[in-house]
């Protein structure tokens, strides 16, 4: 009831925005059709019916061949989210801890905050070496580089929202009897948690572009794994493929992240 | 110091950095009194509420709430200038956070028999900003209501309220803390108030604050109609010295 003006307001904004933004898409479809029919070079710009062609293709089975490299689409991009939402629930919830001590330990932080800006400025790809030295082939290197990346976004955004705890907020706490491990529970953490959701959204993001990445040593089954074996026989539809599904399902991801902000934290911007 | 005293302040100072708010101030406040803090904007006294509070420590002298040093949230109830509720938590959710650190259970007629208690009604499930700023002091006055404590800190509790509102509310405060006997240091800036609702005021000088006159108030703390006490010529008298105090602040004390 309290939301209705707001929302019938928004309404026509909002029809207008689609209606843009489906304009870019048929602008962009247009320029691409154009592009791949004057270079005509499938291999160097695949044309939009080859790449749609190339989603039947690797979403069915065709001549007891099973997708693509023996797996359909949907299970390469399975795989692959499997392995950025387990890289990316380790990494937040260790960014979070660390985080939180950052924020209330100052030693703790003096001594952190440089190696985790240092970790954030690398390239995921750099320090994946030496887990594949560390820890073979396999699972466990992917999953380790996908927390190592998504953490410090996540410890970097908890200790700047706890550290910027509004002192107006913790002494109304304490005047009403809370003690301080209360305040923090009470007060510090609801407070921060927007600017840690805002984390969250950031490590995710990097933990979806870390995992082709992650997915260039046997990959496959995995959308990166898919891609880069397409990439070495050429085959650009499938590469183009590739990218959409892990495009399009980040930005479902993405929405799906912003639902459930506005839901846990309708607080936002409030505090 | 007598050891019926709630709060007993001996030559409290308190500077922030290099400025002095408040100070030196000695001032003894016995148990059950009601005393009201008047003073121009800025003279410290939400300062001097905040070291009762335990909130500060005073630079020099010594502060005593109940013989002790005061630990915040330790047997005072505290409603600050701002309303400062908590966004996370509903209107109820607010107050329920205090019934819970006191170690009580927040049932829902309670939170409804607290909050209309202030002149709120249906609010307890509303967001803390859907509400307007008047019935977010309210909630906030509520709030350090929830809990009997035997010390009462308010600091200008009814400064944002309606005429209407605020009567009602000086009312209230003034009945209930007669007939609990609960101390309480009360900050204002209207003479009105101060003398409606004191049976002490204190004027403070102008930045630092120090006493500037120490009046007790000779009227009847129960059974007398509000119309009827605003009426007798002893409010009246003590309306112009705390008026003229407050106007012409000199450092008697
Ligand atoms: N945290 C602070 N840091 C520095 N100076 C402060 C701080 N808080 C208050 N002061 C200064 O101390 C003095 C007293 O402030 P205080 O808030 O106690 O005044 P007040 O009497 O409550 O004023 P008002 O009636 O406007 O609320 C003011 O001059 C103010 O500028
Ligand atoms: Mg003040």
């Amino acid at each position: 009831m309290a939301v209705a003006p707001s929302a019938t307001l928004a309404s026509p904004r909002r029809k207008r925005r689609i209606l843009l933004r489906l304009v870019a898409l048929v602008v962009l479809y247009g320029l691409w059709e154009i592009a791949a029919r004057t270079t005509r070079n499938p291999t160097f710009i695949p044309s939009p019916g080859a790449v749609w062609h190339q989603l039947i293709v690797t979403s069915t089975v065709h001549g007891g061949i099973r997708g693509y490299s023996g797996h359909l689409l949907i299970e390469h991009l399975g795989v692959s989210l499997r392995r950025i939402l387990i890289g990316s629930a380790i990494g937040v919830a260790g960014g979070l801890v660390l985080g939180l001590i950052m924020g209330t330990v100052t030693w703790f932080r003096v001594v952190t905050e440089p190696v985790v800006t240092f970790v954030r400025a690398l390239p995921p790809l750099a320090y994946f070496s030496l887990f594949i030295i560390w820890f073979g082939i396999d699972e466990t290197p992917k999953l380790w580089l996908l927390s190592i990346a998504a953490l410090p976004p996540v410890a970097v955004a908890t200790a700047a929202a706890v550290l910027g705890a509004p002192t107006g907020l913790v002494e109304a706490a304490r005047a009403l009897g809370a003690g301080k491990w209360q305040a923090v529970r009470d007060v510090v953490l609801p407070h921060a948690l927007p600017e840690i959701f805002t984390g969250v959204r950031i490590a995710v993001g990097v933990a979806y572009s870390s995992v082709v990445a992650a997915e260039t040593i046997n990959g496959v089954p995995g959308i990166g794994g898919m891609v880069r074996d397409a990439q070495r026989y050429s085959q650009t539809d499938v590469v183009v493929l590739g990218l959409f599904a892990i495009g399009l399902s980040g930005l479902l991801i993405d929405a799906l992240l912003q639902i459930a902000e506005k839901r846990l934290i309708p607080w936002r911007g409030r505090a | 110091m007598s050891s019926a005293d709630a709060v007993v302040l001996s030559g409290v100072e308190h500077s922030y950095g290099d400025v002095t708010a408040v100070g030196p101030i000695s001032l003894s406040v016995p148990s059950g009194e009601f005393l009201v803090l008047v003073g121009a904007s800025g003279c410290g006294k939400s300062t001097l509420l905040r070291l009762i509070a335990g909130f500060e420590q005073p630079t020099a002298g010594t502060v005593l709430a109940a013989g002790v040093p005061p630990v915040p949230g330790r047997g005072a109830g505290l409603v600050f200038q701002q309303p400062r509720l908590f966004p996370w938590r509903t209107v109820g959710g607010n107050i329920a956070m205090a019934l819970r650190y006191a170690g009580q259970t927040p049932t829902t007629a309670r939170i409804e028999a607290l909050l209309e208690r202030v002149g709120l009604q249906d609010v307890a499930k509303r967001r803390t900003w859907q509400i307007s700023g008047g019935q977010q002091q309210r909630v906030a006055i509520a709030r350090a209501l929830a809990v009997d404590n035997p010390l009462l800190l308010l600091d200008e509790p009814f400064a944002a309220l309606d005429a209407l509102t605020r009567e009602r509310l000086q009312e209230d405060l003034r009945r209930v803390s007669a007939e609990t006997g609960r101390t309480c240091v009360f900050v204002t800036h209207s003479v009105d108030e101060a003398v409606f609702l004191g049976s002490r005021v204190v004027v403070l000088t102008p930045r630092p604050g120090r006493i500037a006159l120490d009046l007790p108030i000779d009227l009847p703390r129960t059974g007398i109609d509000p119309e009827e006490l605003r009426g007798r010529p002893a409010f009246a008298a003590a309306r112009t010295q705390v008026g003229a105090a407050v106007r012409h602040p000199g450092v008697f004390a």
